[in-house]
């Protein structure tokens, strides 16, 4: 029973932290989050494929998260799924999935890639958004 | 009522807000429409309209551990917060609340549904004023509510002044959601800056006469960042309408709700300890296309940790974020 335990314990933290050991985390930050739709998150084969069902309205966490060459809109599988929300952060992909390191490498917390852009092209749209907000923003001062 | 509330105007020592307070009272049968949102008025508003930059907001908030207890070393860097869906992790300061005053107004339910309990609710009243660790500059004012008014017993000075008996048991309907209002345009208009605006909500939430609606009331709270704690002196365990506003009120507001069932002394030490152990962070108000920001408080990297904070500002009015220049 103990020696299962062990076994079990040594698979589930060996990948994370050879991970970390091989420094293959990349790193990021989190510059928005907001609670969205789950229905990314519960889609699947039983989804796609099974009987038609009422979709379950919940609301999962969505986290725009920025590394030096790409930008990742990921998405929670449940409403509770919480990123640290630290300066940088360490992830790797993993599957289709990113894998998040939590509490220093001891486990990782996956989440489904809704979508993903270029860095330098995200950049730009962020420019434009802030200077159509600024536009707006002079233009309610003027009226 | 009319007088006391001219009195407290005069005690905020903002006499021009007399005449608002004044207006206030005479239009109490329709708070609705002296307090209607701008955008439904539009059409109707001929008053002049000033401009002016908001550019910090202020929230207080609460801390605790993965066993609800209060963190008592907690850094900036410890949390972020997530502000119109942006997360911010610079602060212009971080303090702790214990330094800010306070300005509170008590409220007492006297109408007919909480009669049988008002003696025991009016006695903890008066235990909480008196025994609580105030600050030297801390405001108390008290106010009771039944049949179609709320009554003022005593503004700001209730720390000396407030006596049991001045509680009278009137009975009738309960607006509970005008009277809140009230309480919320009070404090408005007695605000200062530093000042903290707390309500002790003490009723059994169950309203049956108020004509402002639960939505313009939490947008009011909202505006002015008044936090609600909210007693239940009805029975809490059972599931009812008025524990459910109750809740939703203190939630909102990022107060709390307690049920008057876990004794005075609880109560007491449960609210004290709560208003000393709030944390204030300001920040930049970040831009946002929406007047609205709704706010969340997540930690940075022990996820055990829980916070506690209003819902949501205006970055258009009073209350949340700070005037630094213009009118």
């Amino acid at each position: 029973m103990k020696r299962g335990f062990w076994l079990a314990f040594l698979l589930c933290s060996v990948p994370s932290l050879l991970a970390a050991q091989f420094g293959i985390y990349q790193h990021g930050s989190v510059v928005r989050m907001h609670m969205g739709d789950c229905m990314l998150a519960h889609r699947g084969m039983m989804v796609a494929f099974g009987p038609p069902s009422i979709p379950i309205r919940d609301s999962c966490p969505e986290y725009t998260l920025v590394s030096p060459n790409v930008v990742y809109v990921i998405v929670g599988k449940t409403s509770n799924q919480l990123i640290p929300l630290a300066e940088v952060i360490d992830f790797r992909l993993q599957k289709n999935e990113l894998a998040v390191r939590l509490d220093d490498a001891k486990r990782e917390s996956k989440f489904e890639i809704k979508e993903m852009f270029v860095r330098s092209d995200w950049d730009r749209i962020q420019r434009h958004i802030d200077a159509q907000m600024k536009a707006a923003e002079v233009h309610d001062a003027e009226r | 009522m009319t007088s006391n509330f001219v009195k407290a105007a005069i005690r905020c020592n903002r006499p021009s807000r007399v005449l608002v307070l004044l207006l206030l009272v005479a239009t109490l049968s329709r708070p609705d429409r002296l307090f209607a949102l701008p955008s439904n008025n539009e059409n109707e508003s001929s008053d002049a309209t000033y401009h002016s930059t908001v550019s910090e907001v202020r929230l207080v908030f609460f801390a605790t551990d993965e066993h609800n207890h209060n963190v008592q070393q907690l850094q900036k860097d410890d949390f972020a917060i997530v502000d119109d869906e942006r997360v911010i992790r610079e602060f212009r300061s971080f303090t702790r609340s214990a330094s800010i005053k306070l300005d509170v107004v008590v409220m007492i339910d006297s109408s007919e549904s909480v009669l049988p309990h008002l003696q025991q609710v009016t006695a903890d009243v008066a235990q909480l004023i008196s025994r609580s660790p105030w600050n030297s500059g801390d405001l108390v004012s008290v106010m009771s509510f039944s049949g179609m008014e709320a009554h003022l017993i005593c503004a700001e000075t209730c720390r000396t002044s407030f006596r049991v008996d001045q509680v009278v048991p009137t009975g009738g309907a309960t607006p509970l959601l005008d009277a809140v209002s009230l309480a919320t345009t009070l404090l408005i208009h007695c605000r200062q800056q530093d000042v903290w605006p707390v309500i002790l909500l003490f009723s059994d939430g169950d309203d049956t006469i108020s004509k402002t609606s639960f939505r313009h009331v939490r947008e009011k709270i909202l505006e002015s960042g008044t936090q609600i704690y909210a007693i239940d002196v009805g029975n809490s365990k059972r599931l009812s309408n008025g524990t459910a506003t109750l809740q939703r009120l203190a939630d909102d507001s990022g107060g709390r709700y307690v049920g008057l069932a876990d004794g005075p002394v609880k109560i007491l030490n449960d609210v004290m300890d709560d208003l000393h152990s709030g944390l204030l962070v300001t920040y930049l108000l970040p831009k946002s296309s929406s007047e609205f920001h709704s706010i969340r408080i997540l930690p940075t990297h022990n996820l055990n940790l829980q916070f506690r904070c209003r819902r949501g500002y205006y970055s258009h009015r009073f209350g949340s974020a700070r005037q630094e220049d213009g009118p």
